[in-house]
């Protein structure tokens, strides 16, 4: 188990670091290679300044919880998805345990969150994702439009989050639960390229697209400065 | 079976096979043709490779199956919360599995993408706007037409509407003579009214040249009139060409993309042709984003913009009546409950709510506008937009539909509704003759000749 342990926390979390970066790079680069004026039917270049204010502004109404009439109508669901974000995009870099592996193997680190701040973090995020999952399996569309992906993403997400919690309380098994923490992250991050885990980059492109689409052809300047989001 | 002798893979390009089709009475030979059309896969697959892109494929993978989107739908609020309403499901069950199948798709998974792409879907636009991800699902019902289209998998009227627009570049059978025609006889018809009054044709250098419907000179030939009477009124330099004058694309709503060039660039013809100053359309929704939005881009035009400034009517008599061209009579003023349908075209997907409101700030008494709940952007489709009014098929399902805005309307105890788009006047007027709430609905223009001051040079 500790020579396992030693190949994840090491090697291991590199090569996953380097599928993650190079595959979403790899993704956005994607993404906007494949944006086409006559398919799309926006003139992304000829009015860039204003496809790139809608685009942003899309996004930046979005990330804001509670900031757009789509959030607002769902205002459990919005909560529960901020409170499960916040811990997802957070901890990953910025937990105090993770900045001191990071030191280690690179030699520098992200400034880490304190600690208390790490734990309430972690806890709200599990309770978020508990409560997403629990929606998923008791509304009749979710239950409809669930895949056994989006279950199956929703689980190894769920498992690093009480893995993770479980090690950091030092209870009995903690290098199995620090094991497992390690290896459900990794494969976490090897999957995001190749999965809608992917959004986690391009939700921003997607975004900006549509807000663009709508800043460009759909209505722009004439609909006044921003588009009612 | 291959090639039906209706229901085939070929648009209709000739006046005969248009008026053979017709003749299939309700397109009974054509759906039975339709059970046995064999997919070509091949095409499929060709297509895909052309034209499913980043965009489209990022909308599918990355959709959360939140269901966020479910209550935005007014087919999902309509039916009962169906599952099977909700838009993700919609596009995931039909463009989705095509895309995941890799175009290895039979003829009842068509079919049944055929009644999912027109009767389940208006592409309003509206769950867009809800969507966390940012996925459009109306834009993938439009580019899945043009998928079905593609294979002949594409509504009976639907398929005589897209080949009128090959043939007659009119959504319906109305040549330019036919046109010509009706201006001469509508300027004759009121001139006693209103002296003067004329229908310049391809007049060059007008201030405005006007476009409009094809069913206004064919079924409502007083909307062509009222046209005039308004601009006459207000004094304005005009003009409309003989050629290049409808607007429309039902093309568009079939997803006959080689039609829709074909249509908008006749119209851009017109314009470079008489070089007016700008362009105004008629009340018509579809029109405006087939020839305002979307009709620069299936012309090439890199910019996105038509050759020349073009706006929709609402702009005109918002512009109108805010310089005075044309004045209201404040005694005649709308003093009952009045409100004001939002058309998706151009509301939404083109930003000019704020037009229409303007307009009723001088139209309506103070106190007498109510507006829907929601409005503007967020309004709900009429029930019958992107062509679901025109497709016998889909009927019920249509009447089905009109129950959101039934009850939106309802809700606001309005006897009036103002409907500057075709297919929203059509959509309420049959949700009044099938569910009777006792309202009356009007274009702008007839509302305006009965309310405007008349300048005493121009009175008869």
């Amino acid at each position: 188990m500790k020579q396992t342990l030693a190949f994840l926390a090491g090697p291991g979390l590199t090569a996953a670091l380097l599928i993650f970066f190079c595959g979403l790079t790899f993704k956005l680069v994607w993404y906007f290679r494949g944006l086409d004026w006559r398919l799309e039917r926006v003139a992304y270049r000829p009015q860039m300044s204003a496809g790139m204010a809608g685009g942003l502004h899309s996004i930046y109404r979005w990330l804001l919880p509670y900031g757009t009439h789509g959030w607002r109508s769902h205002p459990l669901l919005t909560l529960y998805f901020f409170l499960f974000h916040a811990g997802l995009v957070l901890l990953p870099p910025f937990l105090l345990g993770h900045t001191v592996v990071f030191g280690q193997i690179f030699g520098f680190s992200p400034p880490a969150l304190p600690q208390l701040a790490g734990d309430v973090l972690a806890v709200l995020s599990l309770i978020g994702g508990l409560l997403l999952l629990l929606r998923r399996v008791s509304l009749p569309e979710t239950r409809l439009l669930g895949t056994f992906s989006d279950y199956a993403l929703s689980s190894i997400v769920l498992l690093v989050l009480v893995s993770g919690l479980l090690a950091r309380m030092h209870t009995e098994n903690y290098d199995l639960w620090l094991l497992l923490h390690i290896a459900a992250g990794e494969l976490t991050l090897i999957l995001a390229p190749f999965t809608k885990l992917s959004h986690m980059v391009l939700f921003f492109a997607a975004r900006w697209q549509l807000g663009a689409d709508y800043a460009v052809k759909r209505g722009g300047h004439r609909r006044g400065p921003c588009f009612p989001w | 079976m291959p090639e039906g002798k209706f229901c085939n893979k070929k648009p209709v390009n000739t006046e005969e096979d248009l008026k053979s089709l017709l003749a299939d009475k309700g397109g009974k030979q054509y759906y039975m043709e339709m059970a046995e059309l064999e997919v070509d896969v091949q095409k499929l697959q060709d297509a895909l490779r052309r034209t499913c892109a980043s965009r489209t494929l990022t909308w599918l993978e990355i959709c959360a199956r939140c269901g966020m989107c479910a209550e935005s739908c007014f087919f999902y609020r309509i039916s009962n919360r169906d599952p099977e309403q909700v838009p993700a499901f919609k596009i995931q069950s039909t463009l989705g599995e095509i895309v995941r199948r890799k175009g290895n798709v039979d003829n009842a998974f068509m079919r049944r993408a055929m009644e999912y792409a027109w009767a389940r879907c208006t592409c309003c636009n509206r769950c867009g706007m809800f969507c966390p991800n940012g996925i459009d699902t109306g834009v993938m019902f439009s580019y899945l037409r043009g998928l079905l289209y593609a294979q002949g998998f594409v509504p009976w009227e639907l398929k005589i509407g897209a080949g009128m627009h090959r043939v007659y570049r009119a959504q319906m059978d109305v040549t330019s003579e036919d046109w010509l025609e009706t201006c001469e006889w509508m300027v004759e018809e009121n001139s006693e009214t209103w002296p003067g009054l004329d229908i310049p044709v391809d007049r060059q250098d007008a201030d405005i040249m006007y476009t409009l419907n094809a069913r206004e000179p064919k079924h409502y030939p007083e909307d062509v009139a009222e046209a005039a009477i308004l601009f006459h009124l207000a004094g304005e330099n005009w003009t409309v060409p003989s050629e290049g004058w409808e607007q429309t694309s039902l093309a568009m709503f079939a997803g006959d993309w080689e039609a829709c060039k074909l249509s908008v660039e006749n119209v851009y013809a017109a314009i470079e042709r008489l070089r007016p100053k700008r362009v105004i359309g008629t009340e018509c929704g579809h029109a405006h984003r087939a020839t305002v939005v979307e009709g620069p881009y299936w012309a090439g035009r890199p910019d996105g913009k038509p050759p020349t400034e073009y706006i929709h009517y609402v702009e005109w008599v918002a512009e109108a009546l805010r310089t005075g061209k044309l004045k209201i009579d404040p005694d005649k003023k709308i003093k009952e409950k009045v409100t004001l349908q939002d058309s998706c075209n151009y509301v939404r997907n083109h930003g000019l709510a704020k037009y229409t409101r303007e307009i009723m700030s001088y139209i309506v008494e103070e106190g007498c506008f109510v507006e829907m709940t929601p409005n503007r952007e967020y309004n709900y489709c009429c029930g019958g937009g992107g062509g679901f009014n025109g497709i016998g098929l889909f009927r019920a399902q249509r009447n089905q539909a009109l129950k959101a805005k039934r009850d939106q309307i309802a809700a606001t105890k309005a006897s009036l509704v103002i409907a500057p788009c075709h297919n929203c006047w059509d959509a309420i007027r049959d949700l009044e003759e099938e569910y009777r709430l006792g309202i009356r609905w009007t274009f702008l223009k007839p509302l305006l000749i009965s309310m405007v001051i008349v300048p005493e040079h121009l009175a008869g």
